[in-house]
């Protein structure tokens, strides 16, 4: 595949951003909290300004991998420091930059060994960029663990209810994805002969077999599927997601899921398309499943993280039928959904997370009136749930309207009964936005003050992208179809 | 005779006599740590100094090749970084402290003519002085409640060891007719379907398996560990496995690759070690017993890279066995600073250790990481190796159980790493206040187990030129 190399490292110095903001976060002594969080804000916002650069400067004309970058690492078994983006990365990336700002201004009101926390942050956050921009199989693994292996400490630290449990679940699932990654990235180098770990040589100059592809696929899809939450495997997801901090779901839910499904995007359909082919029909029967259950299972919930947790589930389901599809309409909608899920999940924890903050309750029995008491935070939760039902003009319409119409299409089956299991989710999400911010105002929240101005600048970000997106979506389908057309191409 | 060839093994002579001399005078714990800090930093320049020189010594029974050398850095280095721990060598007392330097410089030594060894007879010689050395070390605990118990194990465990070792020497110079290596890679691999020469070697392999604590000869490991006094236990786990990996890695590269059933036999001791190495950490309460069972499971991981017998095979586990000489002792130093009074410590003990010393606490997470295999740290770099070198050999099955292996493992690391950071004790206990020296070891062990994980190549370059020596 042709790819331009870059005038100037873009995305090292991307990468770099984050490891700078790290190492001056750990030099700043830990009683200046004050100084941590600014210092982690302005790397943070330097992310954001780059990867907006970035995603304007793509020339879509041209297609392929731009910026790229190519050092020899560890010539010996032909790893190479090799990073480029697509049209499939940058959209993550630009959701990677949005939605790590937004966290870390999110938990600007965190007291708990703050330095600790916003180090962890930092390091995450470098491996879920290194990945979305990494073209060596090496480093995507790498990457891959590098920003799954602080969530535990995360998790388990400043979470709630059930916190160690859930980051002990969380974590053990995940790896046990990275033990089938990694076998299956060594399998398909070894196999390819060429004893290289560069992707794009592997996938122009080597023809798998198709047994081999099958075989590789499935690990890719089973061990990058737990982190996408595919059903079965999901279990982690709303545990995990319950038990972190806020900053830490919105990242997680809004990032950490689209590495999964990015995966096996980059990794499984790049090199193994046939394996892509035979295992379809499982992918969408698991979607499927995913999508109904989800939907079913967040129903009977009655704690309002929960209730995110599982439609994250339903919602990346969506993801999983457009991957299905094999088609480009589909393709382009799953990563428009990854995009505004990401989005979207992010705004939702967050104005859960300034609720949770302030009534200490995510029961959704015990909350009732927030419209009233908090205005402008209940208004932001209202947005969110809009938004994951999947209104016209907010961004999560155009990718499940792309995803279902070539679904419909390909799945009849499986098409209509996600469909179905959306409009009766759509109903239960109203009914949770119901009896949390309308009715009467609760007498024992009335004291309670409103989102400040600075607290609402990140989620007034998080509202104004998804509003972007709804109303111009072509601004990024046209820049995913670059992407997608060449891989379809493939075939 | 080329004497300077021999510089390390003189220099750690040159030591364990100074240090004969020096039992014998009146104990001064200061004057011997010092003694031996600056004889075991000779040993590693004269380690490193002599990295690149080759040749035969004493009519052929001892070879001197990049092969060896680089593994007599590696046991200096250990060596010395083992020493740079008995500064509060409180696990024994005073009037014993010369003998611990001297039996540790003449394991150290013996090990080192273990990785020169080119004749069966020197191989047995040598694998009993050091075996002998340890066998001591481990008595030599100022509360030898233990100390007896363990070394009693370690003893007679590895007399049987040493027993079966010596009957597979016999039926391999029964089918074959020769001591000398070079004599047995000509005539073994043609003998490689004869169920004596294969008999023969994995009864010889045993004394090996023995050191490395592989599954079946591993019981004595949790004894011992649990027994010896804590920098003891830190030179079983981290620097006797490299020697056990050296003269692993020349016997088997004998059969040159040429024999299913010596694979077979191999890869069920594989297997069957990291299992239960894994599962029997999980219920561990104290960290050298853990340490203990996960070093089971990390000589199954080497067995992985060896007995794929190529080269690949063969660089790999050597890289891994830096990594584990690497890992190990950064979590037995954690360990020793943390019981600095040397008592065996609980992993409940760690409660708080983030807040005591954001160091230990850093480098002991750098080192759990490693050892589950997480990247990027050396221990993921080695892992990767021995991964590709299997799947090479077709091994799919094999890399995918080692996988299962590492999840498991992962739990028992992330609840030691959960007591270092997240649980709080009961009452605050004091900072802990590190030296300097003390700091910059722990800084250098997190710099290399990071550093190597990331770049990997200048370790992988010198592995794969060391490993050419071998047939």
């Amino acid at each position: 595949m042709a790819y331009q190399l870059a005038d100037f490292p873009f995305l090292t110095t991307l990468l770099l951003c984050c490891v700078a903001g790290l190492l001056a976060i750990l030099c700043i002594p830990a009683r200046h909290v004050r100084a941590i969080k600014i210092v982690s804000a302005v790397f943070s916002g330097l992310t954001l300004v780059i990867s907006i650069y970035l995603f304007m400067a793509y020339d879509q004309q041209a297609g392929g991998f731009q910026f790229v970058e190519q050092v020899a690492w560890i010539p010996a078994l032909g790893i190479a420091y090799f990073n480029g983006v697509d049209g499939l990365a940058l959209p993550m990336l630009l959701l990677t930059g949005i939605v790590f700002f937004t966290a870390v201004l999110t938990c600007w009101e965190l007291e708990l060994r703050v330095k600790e926390f916003f180090a962890l942050i930092f390091l995450l956050v470098t491996g879920v960029f290194g990945l979305f921009m990494s073209l060596d199989l090496f480093f995507i693994f790498v990457w891959f663990d590098v920003s799954l292996f602080p969530m535990y400490l995360l998790i388990a630290i400043w979470g709630s209810t059930r916190k160690e449990y859930g980051a002990m679940k969380l974590t053990l699932y995940l790896l046990a994805g990275s033990a089938l990654i990694l076998p299956a990235i060594v399998y398909l180098v070894v196999h390819s002969g060429a004893m290289t770990f560069d992707l794009l040589a592997l996938m122009e100059g080597t023809r798998f077999t198709p047994a081999q592809q099958r075989v590789a696929f499935f690990m890719l899809y089973i061990g990058f599927g737990i982190l996408a939450g595919v059903f079965p495997f999901h279990t982690w997801s709303p545990v995990g997601h319950v038990a972190a901090p806020t900053a830490v779901s919105m990242i997680h839910a809004g990032v950490l899921m689209k590495i999964g499904a990015f995966g096996i995007l980059r990794v499984g359909m790049f090199l193994c398309p046939e394996g892509w082919q035979y295992w379809a029909p499982l992918m969408a029967v698991l979607a499927t499943c995913g999508i109904v259950y989800g939907v079913f299972v967040g129903l009977s919930q009655t704690d309002l993280k929960y209730v995110i947790g599982y439609s994250s589930v339903s919602h990346m389901g969506i993801v999983g039928l457009g991957l299905s599809t094999m088609t480009i309409d589909g393709l382009n909608g799953a990563v428009f959904q990854m995009f505004a899920h990401g989005i979207m999940t992010a705004l939702f924890f967050s104005s859960v997370g300034y609720i949770y903050d302030r009534t200490h309750t995510k029961a959704i029995t015990e909350l009732g009136g927030l419209s009233r008491i908090m205005p402008r935070a209940a208004s932001f939760f209202i947005i969110a749930a809009l938004t994951g039902i999947g209104v016209p003009c907010l961004a999560s319409f155009w990718g499940e309207l792309a995803v279902f119409m070539s679904c419909v299409r390909v799945y009849p089956v499986a098409g209509v009964a996600a469909i179905f299991a959306l409009a009766v989710g759509a109903l239960f999400m109203l009914r949770v936005v119901q009896k949390t911010c309308y009715g009467p105002p609760l007498e024992k929240f009335s004291g309670l003050k409103d989102i400040t101005a600075a607290l609402a600048v990140p989620r007034v970000i998080l509202v104004s992208v998804i509003v972007l997106f709804g109303l111009f979506p072509g601004l990024l389908f046209d820049m995913i179809h670059t992407a997608t057309l060449h891989l379809i191409g493939l075939r | 005779m080329n004497w300077t060839l021999l510089t390390p093994e003189l220099t750690l002579l040159l030591a364990a006599a100074l240090f004969l001399v020096t039992a014998c005078l009146k104990p001064d714990p200061r004057r011997d740590f010092q003694l031996a800090l600056t004889m075991a930093a000779f040993t590693v320049a004269a380690g490193v100094a002599c990295t690149t020189m080759s040749g035969d010594l004493f009519n052929h029974v001892y070879r001197v090749d990049l092969f060896s050398q680089v593994f007599k850095t590696l046991l200096a280095i250990g060596f010395f970084l083992v020493i740079a721990l008995c500064d509060d060598f409180r696990g024994v007392a005073p009037n014993h402290h010369g003998e611990g330097y001297f039996l540790l410089a003449v394991c150290t030594l013996s090990m080192m003519m273990l990785a020169s060894a080119v004749h069966l007879l020197a191989i047995v010689l040598a694998l009993e002085l050091s075996s002998y050395s340890l066998y001591i070390l481990v008595f030599l605990r100022r509360d030898n409640r233990w100390g007896m118990v363990a070394g009693l194990r370690y003893f007679l465990v590895g007399a049987s060891a040493s027993a079966i070792m010596l009957f597979g020497l016999a039926l391999i110079y029964g089918v074959t007719g020769a001591l000398h290596i070079d004599m047995l890679i000509q005539r073994l691999p043609a003998m490689m379907g004869h169920p004596m020469a294969v008999t023969g070697l994995l009864l010889t392999l045993a004394g090996f398996f023995f050191k490395l604590a592989v599954f079946p000869f591993h019981f004595w490991a949790p004894e011992a560990y649990q027994g010896a006094p804590n920098q003891v236990a830190a030179f079983i786990a981290a620097v006797s496995k490299v020697a056990a990996v050296a003269i692993l890695l020349r016997m088997i590269s004998m059969a040159q690759g040429n024999s299913d059933l010596l694979a077979r036999g191999l890869i069920a001791m594989a297997v069957v070690s990291m299992t239960v190495g894994n599962l029997a950490a999980i219920a561990q309460r104290d960290f050298k017993r853990l340490m203990a069972f996960s070093s089971v499971a990390h000589a199954g991981y080497l067995l992985l890279g060896m007995l794929c017998m190529t080269p690949a095979g063969y660089a790999a586990a050597m890289f891994y066995g830096t990594a584990v000489l690497i890992m190990k002792y950064t979590c037995f130093m954690v360990m020793t600073r943390v019981a600095d009074d040397g008592r065996n410590l609980q992993i409940d003990e760690l409660a708080g250790l983030h807040r005591r010393s954001p160091l230990l606490a850093l480098a002991l997470m750098m080192a759990l990481f490693s050892l589950a295999g997480i990247p990027p740290t050396i221990g993921f770099a080695g892992k990767l190796m021995i991964f590709v070198a299997a799947m090479q050999k077709g091994y799919l099955v094999l890399v995918l159980i080692a996988m299962a292996n590492v999840v498991i493992s992962l739990y028992y690391y992330l609840l030691v790493l959960k007591a270092a950071y997240l649980d709080e004790p009961t009452q605050p206990p004091p900072v802990i206040n590190l030296t300097i020296p003390a700091r910059l070891v722990a800084v250098a062990m997190i710099a290399l187990i990071v550093g190597f994980g990331f770049y990997p190549t200048a370790l992988l370059d010198l592995v794969q030129a060391a490993v050419l020596r071998l047939p």
